[in-house]
């Protein structure tokens, strides 16, 4: 069943992008047809990740209801070859855009909130998308609450930073559970994941501290940092570790097997 | 002849006028009896201020009460909707969605437009500018 899945966090730094663009991909090389939004309007940065050309018109732009959703489509998939389909949907990096999209009202964002709310019909039902990935600014904002809302699913990344803890304990509490969204948790930077003892304590904090399911604990790769957001892993490395994790990841999320 | 149609139409039409206003009137019970409900609740639409075109953003949804955050998100999802439609994806009766949904209408975050016996709610993002 298609489906739009917001990535998100407490707090910056725990992988978001990371996992959005990996997770996406994940999906494509699953043959499914997928499309990237980035929501992160103060800090865009899928638009340096995936160095699309550039685009006609932005993600802003449709929020703004300047262009229609087809229009802010870029299609990348030439990138993973396959019977996928993969498109992304980018926030404007210009200074001036990013100025804009922090002085909106609230009006603006309960017209936004429609306006992603549409995204369901146009591209779930119209377009016949498998799934919207959402990758979402940290904490409390406007436009990742109403990234929130408007999914079906809440990928929540998480690492074993105490205040990234704390919070996210809270966010789970007092925002996903008022909004009653199926939420799973993304455990990464996982120091020493392979001892079998570390990974039932992790499963375990995960389940007493957070109450929602573990999606998947990403070790800390030096391979990633190194490859600094150059490309999609998971499509050049195949047979690294973590993709075999996004791997995992998506297959729980498509065939429904949270509990 | 013409004599026997009007007779026969004019009894028909005043009762579906007063089928109407008895609509009216039970939606206005339903919102009385909602607010009665939840006398002394924070959730009381007495201690919430009344706007014309109050914004349901999310912060707006986050600050609500379960009960009436359940039926916004639903009316959020759907764009327009009666009380029977979000009562059957809430699984909660229709004439308590009726009441909160009336509650929403009075706090000035939903529209409502009747359209012969049914009424339409929906929340009105283009006029809010």
């Amino acid at each position: 069943m298609s489906k739009i899945i917001a990535v998100h966090s407490y707090k910056g730094g725990t992988g978001k992008t990371s996992i959005s663009v990996n997770l996406a991909a994940s999906f494509v090389k699953m043959g499914k047809k997928v499309c990237i939004f980035d929501l992160d309007f103060r800090a865009p940065s899928l638009f340096a990740i995936l160095k699309t050309p550039n685009a006609e018109y932005w993600f802003n732009d449709y929020l703004n209801n300047t262009c229609e959703i087809s229009q802010a489509l870029v299609d990348l998939s030439s990138r993973i070859p396959g019977d996928g389909k993969f498109y992304a949907c980018l926030a404007n990096p210009a200074t001036e855009a990013i100025r804009d999209m922090s002085s909106k009202d609230r009006k603006w964002e309960m017209r936004a909130l429609g306006r992603l709310l549409a995204l369901k019909e146009a591209l779930l039902r119209d377009q016949k998308f498998d799934y919207l990935v959402f990758d979402t600014s940290p904490g409390l904002q406007y436009s990742s609450i109403n990234a929130i809302v408007a999914a079906d699913f809440v990928v929540v990344a998480t690492t074993g930073d105490r205040s990234d803890v704390d919070g996210t304990k809270r966010m789970l509490a007092e925002l996903y559970n008022l909004f009653e969204k199926k939420t799973g948790v993304v455990f990464n930077k996982v120091l020493d994941p392979s001892a079998t003892a570390k990974r039932a304590e992790m499963q375990q904090k995960v389940k007493t501290d957070y109450h929602v399911p573990l999606l998947g604990m990403v070790p800390c790769f030096c391979e990633i940092l190194r490859a600094e957001g150059n490309f999609i892993f998971v499509q050049d490395k195949p047979d690294h570790p973590f993709t075999k994790i996004m791997a995992e990841t998506a297959n729980k999320i498509a065939n429904d097997e949270i509990d | 002849m013409i004599r026997n149609e009007l007779s026969s139409k004019k009894p028909l039409t005043i009762l579906e006028k007063i089928e109407e206003s008895l609509e009216r009137l039970n939606d206005k019970m339903e919102v009385m009896i909602e607010i009665q409900r939840n006398n002394g609740n924070d959730s009381n639409p007495k201690n919430t201020p009344f706007l014309p075109d109050a914004s349901l953003d999310v912060m707006t949804l986050l600050s609500m009460p379960d009960h009436l955050r359940k039926t916004a998100m639903t009316i959020c999802r759907c764009g327009r909707a009666t009380a029977e439609e979000i009562s059957g994806q809430t699984t909660r009766a229709r004439a308590v969605e009726s009441a909160y949904l009336n509650q929403l209408v009075i706090m000035g975050y939903l529209k409502k437009q009747r359209k012969g016996r049914k009424a339409y709610f929906y929340v009105d993002r283009e006029s809010q500018s």
